[in-house]
């Protein structure tokens, strides 16, 4: 059809000249549209997209062209960054414009790195009304630190006329604080990169000077901010880098006027504006000129067309203007329609914009040194310290030359998911004359075949046609043709299935040489190290070249190159430096984001600075189980697709997505469901880890009053009930002594509980691969075999010794580091075994220090094993909700064995053979271990003489035993939970610090410190907050400050809850305070009850609070 | 004899009937419903909460007390409050609907830890989640029996998990130490047992580290035990060959 084939042909036109504009280098502009969200990005995108022609003006800024994505569509704010090709001639000089647009949510600001990565410039938007905000210093800051150069748009100014209603001379005032706004915020940048700049250069004088040994230094505070000109960052009209627009109404202008000074500069611009004339002559004395000339004017018109809707007026000013209106539009019932018919032609946006950047913007051939150090150091290297021929390439930076010879270096900021269907290879072309005239040939065939088999069907026995596939002569001919039908649809189906597969193309940016089709380049991972290659590397290698290989590098070829245009791509056979473009076919090889050079010594690009880390977590299932491996599957893609999304597979099994914030969630959540996994899926609060240990008898109650003096109200009526509680066998003494006889009455262990000073448990914590590498050689030595050490791990084993023992002072730990006989949970943990038992000495721990001195063989005991292996049971899950133990020393005091050698050593076989598995006394049934063999083994109990008794073999009653025993101790002294602690980093203005603290109390976090960040207004908190309390909180907080305040949550360490979650009142005291029943909810008893709960265990809880309050549902009467 | 009018009758609503023989007599006290387990679990302490009225009964729908010499006799106190005590504790009961729906919620919560626990997802090496697990069991339709052990049923759930998901038991890592003179022959003998040998020496004597189906761990123990008559040693390495730590997926 006409109008679209006219379309089509002018895209063409466009794409040709846009191929022959990417090797004008001085021609092109790179430049993204940065700000806060709704400020009219994608709509001023909209706009310039409306000026090549390829979506109509009448829909630019309704259509949004460049939100491809429905959800897109449907929420109304842009979740990605895209990136279009634009043509724009100026003044006889033609320029290429790859725009990139990008989110302004502070959940996407990841895809905002991503888009200013790559560009040389970026076009502020300001909302007229709303001003500066949050959103809009991040995107300042981001531009920043990338060196990029920015100019400013103030949008919406028709909501300061229609909604606002206000005057043109207050809308002056207004417009100049906006502008004021955004030079505060660069100038806060700029002072505090100065004053950072100072800082190092004082600290490298404070050294030399030290070398020196100069006493007297002098701080010079006014250096710096006054010596360093800052006067080209700011933004202001007459500079030219400030446009006022309305975007949605399509107009916009560049004011060059210095209109607070000569008159006679504005004269001369009259000249140059038709409407300006008639205004000028009756001014009335004090108003800006800006006002006079400029507001004045568009204030009339939005008076005339949209307020008073006067069409004498509007017919005037239009032939003044000398505009040409379509009669329909000045017919339309809706005003805005006219009005934008009339600006857009008037004072049209994507001139003043475009017209701006080309002037204003740098080329890419402009880009300066210190961007090009900044983007080849990676981390904390300095530029200095690279190879020399990777310094080398600081030139091909500069030159940005598209020769022949100039090396290839791209970019790669993300990775992006595109549907097969978008790809050029696979869009539908306009046929050709003769691809129509085949196809009309076909069709004539077909349609004659068709007629012959009707005429056959008529003759009989041919209406017997089956289903048989094998086609014979013309009187089959419909079924043959049916049949091809069929197989044609199911080829079509297969085809689509292998269509929605899904095709990732890579963002990215060419800064030197040419990149071509088919062409052979290294992918340079973001860990790739030049230096490492370049002495792995021949002299002068190439990629076709068979190399060795080298971390982080992988050669490829490259696919296909496309030109990005919004939702479409085009082909391209090569590209010059200083483009936009996209690859295709690099899913193999990028991850997130990559280098692609020609040489090996380019090093990778420093990494994005993301603004917002990953801090939501969500666990992630599949609706149905067996769909786990879609899952993965999808997670993998998203994890490509999605530069700051991060999926992980924990320990526990769980499959974790963590994002950016919960908009960044839902969309993650939605491309999982839609596009990548393709299954039902959902998401849940992800398990949260818990630790269980005892602490000291507290000393205070929970009223803060001595509990050594009170009279202890119930706690003669406890003791008993905890006596009762115990089953037989157990005795527990006052001082937490557990004494505990296996069934078979045949052995007795004493065990008691103690907690471990917190310096030893983070010992412990820190030096588990010691402990391991201790635990092996014990091992070895047990079956008389040595494992050699090296001796540097000997001397950190020695020192965790030296550590420990420091620790472990005082009367009750005498000599307990000598007689440690095990750690746990599995065999590593942070806690500890002590063998105090009188007359035991057992090889220690320690064996592998004492090497040399090859002292007297210690004999180890029988069923040693098996008391370590309940141990190591009773570590690994506690008994207030099943998760494992911290920082608990068991020490056994005594074990008595009442059992006749020669039994002992038939038995002592099974023990090392006996699973660390928990014999209940309920052994047919404790373990199928059990199940599967009891006929066995009854059969061998008689074999053995008797040696088993009826309570299993004795090494599982003993481990049973000591197990039990071990969480009798655990239970006799005061028991705390352990909760996971992140470490939380808030950056804040000092305005939101009071509802942020709200946040942070609300969800038992603590405030370790507050810091103002010199130079700006920020203050930095230092906090901790329960794992278990940070569902939702980075949500929460910056709902409550209205994204002022960002955290970022790292696991730190575990702490002590420090409420007893067994407690009830027991002092006079207490009981005053608290009631008896002490209702007040406890935050300890919640976490606990909540585990508990999860994995199925008893909770104490009843289920229906109040008897009489039930639910009567009578069924007599 | 009381008159059997409305005005003197106490009707009881919500009636839950705790029974007990003793003595060659029957008791009954009259309950609120769903609260006699939360009074045996020790969850509920406010005898009054439990108790509808502090009386020993009969029969309690035909509202007939007991009478004190009958408890006396019977308890060996006539203690009301004390009666029902044990009357409580000891007698029997039908479980009321809330009751039995949290006695089974609570063990298909633990037949599913169970089957997390001892189980693994074979591609990952990873354990599946308690929820996923849940999940799975409602899909194949599995009931909960109140009488048998939550381990029993653990044990078959995992086998019929087996056609709808991937899944199987946590293998067990072991290494024995066998002379060599019974290595041979004991190999093949271990053979069927064995899923899959991960590290094999053969020098003055035999020693294998291999991953083993728990179920099998009896059987193989045995075997050496009897075959080496003592001399063979054999070690469990982990109980559960399951990844460690967190992977991020690339």
């Amino acid at each position: 059809d006409g109008h679209y084939a006219h379309l089509l042909k002018m895209g063409l036109t466009i794409l040709e000249k846009i191929i022959a504009l990417q090797k004008k280098t001085s021609h092109i502009r790179n430049l993204c549209i940065l700000a806060h969200v709704d400020h009219g990005k994608t709509t001023l995108a909209d706009s310039l997209v409306a000026s090549n022609g390829i979506i109509s003006s009448r829909l630019a800024g309704k259509l949004r062209y460049l939100d491809s994505r429905e959800d897109e569509q449907i929420r109304g704010i842009t979740m990605k960054s895209s990136a279009i090709s634009l043509h724009y001639t100026t003044g006889g000089n033609e320029y290429l414009i790859n725009l990139i647009d990008s989110p302004g949510h502070v959940d996407f600001s990841s895809e905002v790195s991503t888009a200013v990565r790559l560009c040389d410039g970026a076009i502020v938007v300001v909302d007229a009304v709303e001003g500066v905000c949050p959103q809009t210093q991040v995107v300042l800051r981001q531009a920043w630190l990338e060196n990029i150069r920015p100019v400013l748009v103030i949008n919406k100014i028709d909501r300061l006329i229609v909604e606002l209603k206000l005057t043109s001379q207050e809308a002056f005032t207004h417009l100049q604080k906006i502008l004021e706004q955004v030079n505060a915020v660069t100038g806060s940048l700029f002072t505090s990169k100065v004053l950072e700049e100072r800082a190092e250069k004082d600290a490298e004088a404070q050294s030399s000077c030290t070398e020196n040994s100069s006493a007297d230094q002098v701080y010079d505070w006014s250096a710096g901010l006054e010596e360093t000109d800052d006067s080209d960052l700011y933004f202001s009209p007459d500079r030219g880098n400030v446009v006022f627009a309305s975007a949605i109404d399509g107009w916009g202008f560049r004011y060059i006027l210095r209109f607070f000074k000569q008159r006679a500069i504005s004269c001369a611009l009259v000249k140059k504006n038709p409407l300006v004339g008639d205004v000028f002559s009756n001014s009335k004395g004090k108003k800006p000129l800006f006002v006079q000339l400029v507001l004045d004017n568009i204030w009339n018109m939005y008076d005339a067309v949209v307020t008073r809707r006067d069409k004498e007026k509007v017919e005037k000013m239009v032939t003044s203007l000398g505009l040409k209106v379509m009669s329909r539009d000045l017919r339309h019932s809706d005003p805005k329609v006219l009005l934008s018919a009339i600006c857009s032609q008037w004072l049209p946006v994507s001139r003043a914009v475009l017209s701006m950047v080309c002037e204003k913007l740098p080329c890419p051939a402009e880009i300066s040194a210190e961007r090009v150090e900044k983007l080849m150091s990676v981390g904390a290297r300095r530029f200095d310290s690279l190879p020399e021929k990777t310094q080398e390439l600081k030139k091909a930076f500069l030159d940005c030359s598209a020769d022949e010879t100039a090396p290839v270096i791209v970019f790669v900021s993300k990775m992006f998911a595109v549907d097969s269907k978008a790809l050029p290879q696979n869009k539908q072309r306009p046929l050709t004359q003769e691809e129509i005239a085949q196809r009309r040939e076909l069709a004539r065939q077909r349609h004659a075949e068709r007629q012959a088999a009707n005429q056959s069907a008529e003759s009989p026995g041919s209406a017997d046609a089956g289903g048989t596939s094998t086609p014979a002569g013309p009187a089959r001919g419909a079924v043959t043709d049916a049949l091809c039908a069929q197989t044609e649809a199911l080829s079509v189906k297969a085809a689509v299935e292998e269509e929605n597969k899904e095709h990732f193309v890579a963002f990215a940016r060419v800064y030197s040489g040419v990149v071509r089709k088919g062409q052979k380049v290294f992918v340079l991972g973001p860990k790739y190290d030049p230096s490492l290659a370049l002495r792995a590397l021949p002299e002068g290698c190439s990629v076709a070249d068979v190399l060795p290989s080298i971390p982080h590098m992988t050669c490829c070829t490259v696919d296909s190159l496309y030109l990005l245009m919004g939702r479409e791509l085009e082909e391209l056979d090569e590209v010059p430096s200083g483009n936009v473009l996209g690859i295709g076919g690099m899913e193999e090889f990028i991850l997130k984001s990559a280098t692609i050079s020609t040489s090996p010594a380019c090093p990778p690009f420093t990494p994005l600075n993301f603004e917002a880390t990953p801090i939501v977590r969500v666990a992630v299932e599949p609706k149905h189980p067996s769909e786990m491996p879609k899952l993965v599957r999808g997670m993998r893609l998203l994890n490509q697709a999605d530069p700051c999304a991060e999926v992980l597979i924990q320990e526990t099994g769980e499959h974790v997505l963590v994002t950016a914030g919960e908009v960044h969630l839902q969309r993650c959540l939605d491309d999982l469901r839609e596009r990548f996994a393709k299954i039902e899926i959902s998401a849940s609060e992800p398990i949260i880890p818990f630790r269980e240990t005892v602490i000291r008898p507290p000393k205070m109650d929970m009223v803060n009053e001595d509990l050594g003096k009170q009279q202890k109200v119930a706690v003669i009526h406890q003791v008993k009930e905890e006596q009762m509680k115990n089953p037989e066998g157990v005795q527990v003494d006052s001082t937490g002594l557990v004494t505990l006889t296996t069934p078979n009455k045949m052995a007795t262990v004493r065990v008691r509980a103690i907690p471990l000073p917190e310096e030893v448990t983070r010992l412990l914590e820190d030096n588990v691969e010691l402990i391991r590498t201790m635990e092996q050689f014990s091992l070895f030595a047990w079956e008389d075999k040595t494992l050699d050490i090296n001796q540097k791990i000997l001397e950190n084993i020695q020192d965790f010794k030296v550590k420990l023992e420091s620790n472990l002072q005082g009367h009750k730990w005498r000599g307990a580091v000598e007689h440690i006989w095990a750690f746990g949970p599995r065999r590593c943990g942070p806690n500890i075994l002590l063998n105090n038992i009188e007359g035991y000495r057992r090889p220690s721990v320690w064996q592998c220090l004492e090497r040399e001195k090859e002292t007297e063989r210690a004999e180890i005991r029988d069923f040693d094993n098996s008391i370590v292996s309940g141990f190591q049971l009773a570590t690994l899950s506690g008994p207030m909700c099943e998760e494992p133990l911290m920082g608990v020393c068991f020490s056994v005091e005594t074990w008595h064995m009442k059992i006749s050698a020669p039994l002992a050593q038939q038995d002592s076989v099974d023990e090392d053979s006996q699973p660390a598995e928990p014999s209940n006394d309920d052994q047919s049934e404790s373990s199928d271990v059990h199940e599967t063999s009891s006929n066995r083994s009854r059969s061998r109990v008689e074999a053995a003489g008797g040696s088993v008794d009826c309570y299993g073999p004795f090494s599982g009653q003993l481990i049973a035993a000591m197990k039990e025993a071990c969480r009798f101790a655990f239970q006799a002294k005061p028991q705390r939970l352990m909760a996971a602690m992140y470490t939380c980093e808030i950056m804040a203005t000092a305005e939101v610090l009071g509802r942020m603290y709200a946040v942070l109390s609300k969800r038992e976090g603590r405030v370790l410190q507050e810091e103002m960040k010199e130079g700006t207004d920020m203050f930095i908190i230092k906090a901790v907050l329960p794992v278990a309390e940070s569902f939702g909180f980075a949500d929460e907080i910056r709902k409550r400050t209205s994204g002022l305040a960002s955290p970022q949550l790292v696991f730190s360490h575990w702490e002590v809850i420090s409420s007893d979650p067994f407690w009830v009142p027991t002092t006079e005291e207490e009981y005053l305070h608290f009631g008896e029943k002490a209702d007040s909810t406890n935050q300890t008893l919640k976490y606990m009850n909540a585990v508990r709960r999860r994995k199925g265990l008893y909770v104490e809880e009843k289920i229906v609070e109040h008897a009489e309050k039930q639910r009567t549902l009578s069924k007599n009467k | 004899m009381s008159i059997f009018t409305p005005t003197n009758q106490i009707r009881l609503t919500n009636v839950a009937v705790v029974r007990m023989k003793k003595g060659g007599k029957r008791f009954e006290i009259a309950c609120y419903k769903n609260k006699v387990m939360s009074w045996r679990s020790g969850a509920e302490k406010d005898l009054d909460e439990v108790l509808q009225t502090n009386t020993v009964f009969v029969n309690v729908s035909k509202g007939q007390v007991a009478k004190k010499d009958d408890l006396s006799s019977a308890f060996g106190t006539d203690d009301v409050t004390e009666v029902c005590k044990q009357i409580l504790a000891k007698g029997e009961l039908q479980v009321s609907d809330k009751e039995r729906q949290s006695q089974l919620e609570q063990m298909f919560r633990d037949i599913a830890t169970i089957v997390a626990e001892k189980c693994v997802n074979p591609e990952t090496k990873r354990p599946y989640t308690v929820i996923l697990i849940e999940r799975a069991m409602k899909d194949i339709h599995f009931s909960v029996k109140a009488n048998k052990s939550t381990k029993q049923q653990a044990l078959e759930v995992i086998k019929q998990l087996k056609q709808s998901i991937q899944i199987q038991r946590a293998h067990m890592r072991l290494r024995f130490v066998l002379p060599a003179k019974d290595g041979k022959r004991l190999k093949e003998k271990l053979r069927p047992l064995i899923k899959t040998v991960e590290n094999e020496e053969f020098d003055d004597q035999l020693e294998m580290v291999c991953l083993i189906d728990p179920g099998c761990f009896r059987d193989i123990d045995e075997l050496i035990r009897c075959e080496t008559k003592g001399k063979g040693t054999l070690e469990v390495l982990s109980l559960k060959d399951v990844e460690e730590g967190d992977e991020k997926l690339e």
